[in-house]
């Protein structure tokens, strides 16, 4: 599978969401992911293999508490395409509105000058 | 999927319409979006400023663009060619990514000026209803839309404070 393929079946979980959200926050070890999830050990380590293929999030060394924490790059190439087209364009007409009316501004402002003349 | 199976695909499947009501006449929408200056002022989200903007904005001339994202690397370029300008009123270009095997669409933009006040009518046709929906974000995991936006927000932020 590609990676963004990978990603997106990471993502496609809410518990694997929550745990990104979490490490968002900063790096945490797997019995501190176990606490606010409510879930066994082993089924959290499940989802963090998941994540951990996806390269979404990394281990630390340190034997005894291999901190994990987020690996936000392949998240780049994923923005891309979370609702993207949509999103993509709402923004940018967003600002296209805003450019609009700015150009609208100087029209007026040029007309104005041209009528005092 | 083979390209006749793609065609045969039910258009309405593979169309995504955004609309958009602009207190400004239609004349300056256009303006704003047939003009490279104009163009690199607003397209895309904040943060991703187009880096590379060429466009021979006549029927049958080609459009190049690409934006840079905040880790500073140029994305992967994407364009097509204008099929149909009509001034103040409508344009047709085809678009993709420049990469072997990327799918095509063909945006449909209209304008329609009321009292002062365009809407602009977006109409996006994906080659195949998978592209569609790559491109969309729907269709895998339904109903966790307001999940996904958030996720997106969170993304774009750790992107930006990372970047």
């Amino acid at each position: 599978m590609q990676q963004l393929d990978l990603v997106f079946s990471a993502l496609a979980d809410p518990t694997r969401r929550a745990i990104l959200a979490r490490l968002a926050r900063g790096e945490a070890t797997v019995n501190e992911l176990v606490e606010p999830f409510d879930l066994s050990q082993p089924t959290i380590s499940k989802h963090l293999k998941v994540l951990e293929g996806a390269g979404l999030v990394s281990r630390g060394r340190e034997a005894q508490f291999r901190p994990v924490r987020l690996d936000a790059a392949p998240l780049e190439g994923a923005a891309h395409w979370i609702g993207g087209y949509r999103r993509f364009w709402e923004e940018g007409f967003d600002r296209l509105e805003a450019y609009v009316e700015t150009m609208q501004r100087k029209e007026k402002g040029h007309v104005r000058k041209r009528r005092r003349k | 999927m083979s390209a006749s199976a793609a065609v045969s695909e039910p258009v309405a499947e593979r169309t995504v319409v955004i609309t958009r009501v602009f207190d400004a006449p239609a004349r300056l929408v256009f303006e704003a979006m047939s003009r490279p200056e104009h163009v690199r002022k607003w397209f895309g989200p904040v943060g991703w400023p187009l880096t590379l903007c060429e466009m021979d904005f006549r029927v049958g001339g080609r459009f190049r663009f690409a934006m840079t994202g905040p880790s500073g690397v140029q994305n992967m370029p994407f364009g097509g060619t204008y099929r149909e300008i009509e001034p103040d009123r409508r344009i047709v270009y085809d678009n993709g990514f420049e990469i072997a095997g990327a799918g095509r669409m063909v945006v449909t933009i209209s304008l329609e000026e009321k009292a002062g006040r365009t809407t602009l009518t977006m109409s996006t046709l994906f080659d195949t209803v998978a592209m569609c929906r790559e491109h969309v974000g729907m269709g895998f995991e339904q109903g966790t839309n307001s999940g996904f936006d958030q996720l997106a927000d969170l993304v774009a932020s750790m992107v930006r404070s990372r970047g």
